[in-house]
């Protein structure tokens, strides 16, 4: 975590509205930023998904993006990690920085990128392999590692997932009979495996039911002391639950940026407000 | 944006129309039911009328003896399908080793390298349209591919004559054998070196007398007279000797061409087709052991020692037409090969791997299409390169798919007969047994469709007899291909 500075308050530049200043509220602002995105364009072949995005994500919080359907909040998270890049028709211009690495630039490599950008997608996708194989898969595509420290590595990935006292005793089973929210964490155990500095989360729990969905929210929350995480979710109790700040989007615009009690309880725009009330979405 | 009048109490307008009544659909849908019912028995009863011609024919012939047997010309009682089974697994096998790699080759890169760049895109469109046509293509126009490709290579090395060498070879040696006086064989080796005469047997590549380059084709006396005029310059008799000329300190044959006009081909070093035998030479003796074969002269009496017998010979003629007694012969190692390919199992498998490639390439491409695309999208947002992801997470899930392609494809092969016909030619029987991929061999198709059209009845229960073997051999492809299938499912899914 960021020591508080005592010198003037952090101005989080938002391309719409005012600049939003972080006051007297739990929270502070950060100062060290994980992801620094600017005048970000995306395009879906001639379709332009978003619109002159702003945003910075601040290193070792959660920020969730909310939004309806459609606004463009998962593609934002695909770019994190160039994983549009299998889209053929998918392309974007702007700035868009992890840590020191320029996503957009073609000189990225990719494969260092994804190493250092984990995802966990909205559904759960173990591979077809044994619960240790899929913890190890990443490890095993990066590092030349001997078997017992890939062995401490999958314990390890595995207890910081908060999986490791259930499957202990079948790693070797394959990873498709666990339950969904099993299933989920190990994506979560499969990603940190590989030691990424970004966790992107794409609608994690949006097929689980409320018991795995609140592990994985409490698992969200004890990651956060290691690792900076995105989140998109359409439920907006969990964005008000787990997550620092969060970025409302629009119509492929960001609407409201802002600490996460800010956008919920004092939101400065009609439409947030309408959004984070049910009126509309 | 449509919303629902409230105020509207009116009654939906269906209901103002008749009803149509059920009767008349009812009774359509119960013969439409029967018809179909017929049409399917059709083709049972048609296919179990042909299996119980083929058992009443064949079934009494059927015995162990004919698994192992070989094809005895006009003694059907004595005659089996060995070879032809052999063979057909041999040849399966060179095909499966060609069209499966690069059929699973080519359905990874049709469905996982999908390129951005515009001329790529364009190749890549043009490989699926074609694999999409070729699967339509009928098997003997591969067969006829196969002829050009792999027996004669598009005539690239001069075609292979009647007892003589190819251009490119190897793994083969050669050997004079000759007869001595006590009636055993004894060989030595043969040594090649440029003949001083050369016959011309069949169409080969030559120069003219300006160094312009063309294929002189061989034909005989008779087709000659009817050869247009205009085509004279490019056609030489068979049987036509060349001579050997030196030219800048190089080795050349020179011919007559129809016209009169002297071509000339670079002459290279080949094997004799007889060999003088005029003084003592060492030699290997049937049970290979080495010694000296004494030539006599052949004025000589024959010697009355058996022993002695045993290592003589009569020496050659010192006239040059009359012909010597050792003559050449061919020992072919089991990595026998040459160039081109000639009428051989490799080039059969080869033809069937290409008959078989688009089947493979479409079934591997399904396989691959029936991977879910998050377990792509898994291994990509783990940082894997496209290779990884297809080896690690798209493999492996679609295996079981391509396998059953793979077999499925298999057993088309199996029971492939035209373009073997045109590749290998109607073999029923081989003296010798297959020991090269430049070997011959009967297949069981080839063999089926022989013996069905023989004079001899007996065949014709041999080939019913046939018939369900290979029957017999698909439905085994076929159960592994569905076993295969399911014990991956299982072990893919709990």
């Amino acid at each position: 975590m960021q020591e508080p500075t005592l010198t003037e308050p952090k101005i989080v530049p938002s391309m719409n509205f005012k600049a939003t200043v972080a006051t007297a509220t739990t929270a502070v602002e950060p100062t060290s930023f994980a992801m620094e995105i600017e005048s970000f364009n995306a395009f879906y072949g001639d379709f332009q998904a978003l619109h002159n995005l702003n945003l910075k994500i601040p290193e070792k919080q959660v920020t969730s993006f909310i939004g309806p359907s459609g606004c463009g909040k998962s593609t934002l998270l695909k770019w994190c990690n160039r994983m549009n890049d299998i889209v053929p028709i998918a392309h974007a211009n702007g700035k868009l920085f992890v840590g020191d690495v320029n996503v957009l630039d073609r000189s990225t490599d990719v494969v260092d990128l994804r190493r250092q950008v984990g995802m966990v997608f909205q559904k759960a996708n173990p591979f077809p392999k044994s619960i240790f194989d899929n913890v190890a898969y990443g490890p095993r595509l990066h590092y030349k590692i001997s078997r017992s420290e890939l062995y401490d590595l999958v314990e390890w990935s595995l207890k910081k997932a908060a999986l490791w006292d259930e499957v202990k005793d079948r790693l070797k089973k394959s990873a498709l009979g666990l339950s969904g929210g099993q299933q989920q964490r190990l994506c979560i155990a499969r990603a940190i495996a590989t030691g990424p500095e970004v966790l992107l989360m794409d609608e994690p729990c949006s097929a689980l039911d409320p018991a795995s969905t609140s592990r994985i929210e409490d698992l969200i929350f004890e990651l956060r002391e290691q690792y900076t995480i995105v989140i998109v979710t359409h439920n907006m109790q969990q964005a008000a639950r787990c997550s620092d700040r969060t970025a409302f989007f629009y119509e492929g615009k960001i609407i409201e940026e802002g600490l996460t009690e800010d956008v919920f309880t004092r939101p400065k725009v009609k439409q947030t407000e309408d959004y984070v009330t049910g009126k509309f979405g | 944006m449509n919303t629902p009048d409230k105020k509207d109490k009116s009654e939906n307008p269906v209901q103002k129309h008749e009803f149509r009544g059920d009767t008349r659909r009812k009774r359509f849908n119960t013969s439409f039911s029967v018809i179909c019912l017929l049409v399917s028995s059709l083709a049972i009863v048609a296919l179990t009328s042909l299996l119980i011609s083929i058992f009443v024919t064949g079934g009494n012939w059927l015995s162990f003896e004919f698994l192992y047997t070989n094809h005895r010309e006009n003694n059907p009682e004595a005659s089996g399908i060995g070879q032809a089974i052999v063979g057909s697994l041999v040849i399966c096998g060179i095909c499966g080793m060609f069209a499966l790699p690069v059929g699973i080759g080519t359905a990874i890169f049709l469905e996982e390298f999908q390129p951005r760049n515009r001329y790529l895109k364009l190749f890549h469109g043009l490989v699926q349209l074609n694999i999409n046509n070729l699967a339509g293509v009928p098997s003997i126009v591969y067969g006829i591919l196969g002829l050009t490709a792999f027996v004669y290579m598009f005539g690239t090395f001069n075609s292979i004559r009647v007892n003589s060498q190819p251009d490119y070879e190897v793994g083969a040696t050669y050997f004079y054998q000759t007869k001595t006086l006590g009636g055993t064989y004894v060989k030595f080796p043969a040594v090649a070196a440029i003949q001083p005469t050369f016959e011309l047997q069949t169409m080969m590549n030559a120069n003219r007398a300006n160094g312009e380059k063309f294929k002189l084709n061989v034909v005989t006396n008779e087709e000659s007279k009817t050869l247009p005029e205009a085509s004279r310059a490019n056609y030489a008799i068979r049987g036509t000797k060349a001579k050997l000329v030196q030219r800048d300190g190089k080795d050349f044959y020179e011919a007559q061409t129809l016209d009169g006009e002297t071509i000339s081909f670079r002459a290279k070093p080949t094997y004799s087709q007889f060999a003088k035998l005029l003084e003592p030479i060492d030699v290997v003796g049937p049970d290979g052991e080495t010694f000296q074969l004494n030539v006599l002269p052949r004025t000589a009496s024959t010697p009355k020692d058996e022993e002695v017998k045993l290592r003589s010979v009569f020496a050659d003629s010192p006239d040059p037409t009359k012909r010597s007694s050792a003559s050449i012969f061919r020992e072919n190692s089991f990595f026998h090969l040459h160039l081109p390919f000639s009428k051989s199992v490799l080039s059969a498998g080869l033809t069937l791997a290409l008959v078989i490639l688009p089947i493979v390439i479409i079934a591997s491409q399904e396989a691959i299409r029936g991977v879910p695309a998050t377990l792509r999208e898994a291994a990509f947002g783990m940082g894997a390169t496209r290779w990884q992801v297809v080896r690690g997470a798209v493999l492996p899930s679609a295996t079981p798919g391509i396998m059953t392609g793979a077999i499925l494809a298999m057993s088309r092969a199996v029971g492939e007969a035209a373009p073997l016909l045109a590749v290998m030619g109607g073999i029923l029987g081989t003296t010798n047994h297959l020991s090269s991929l430049m070997d011959k061999t009967p297949v069981l198709p080839v063999t089926i469709f022989k013996w069905a059209g023989d004079e001899n009845q007996g065949f014709e229960h041999l080939s019913a007899a046939a018939i369900i073997v290979l029957l017999a051999i698909l439905l085994l492809l076929n159960s592994v291909a569905i076993l295969i299938r399911y014990r991956y499912e299982k072990r893919l899914g709990k």
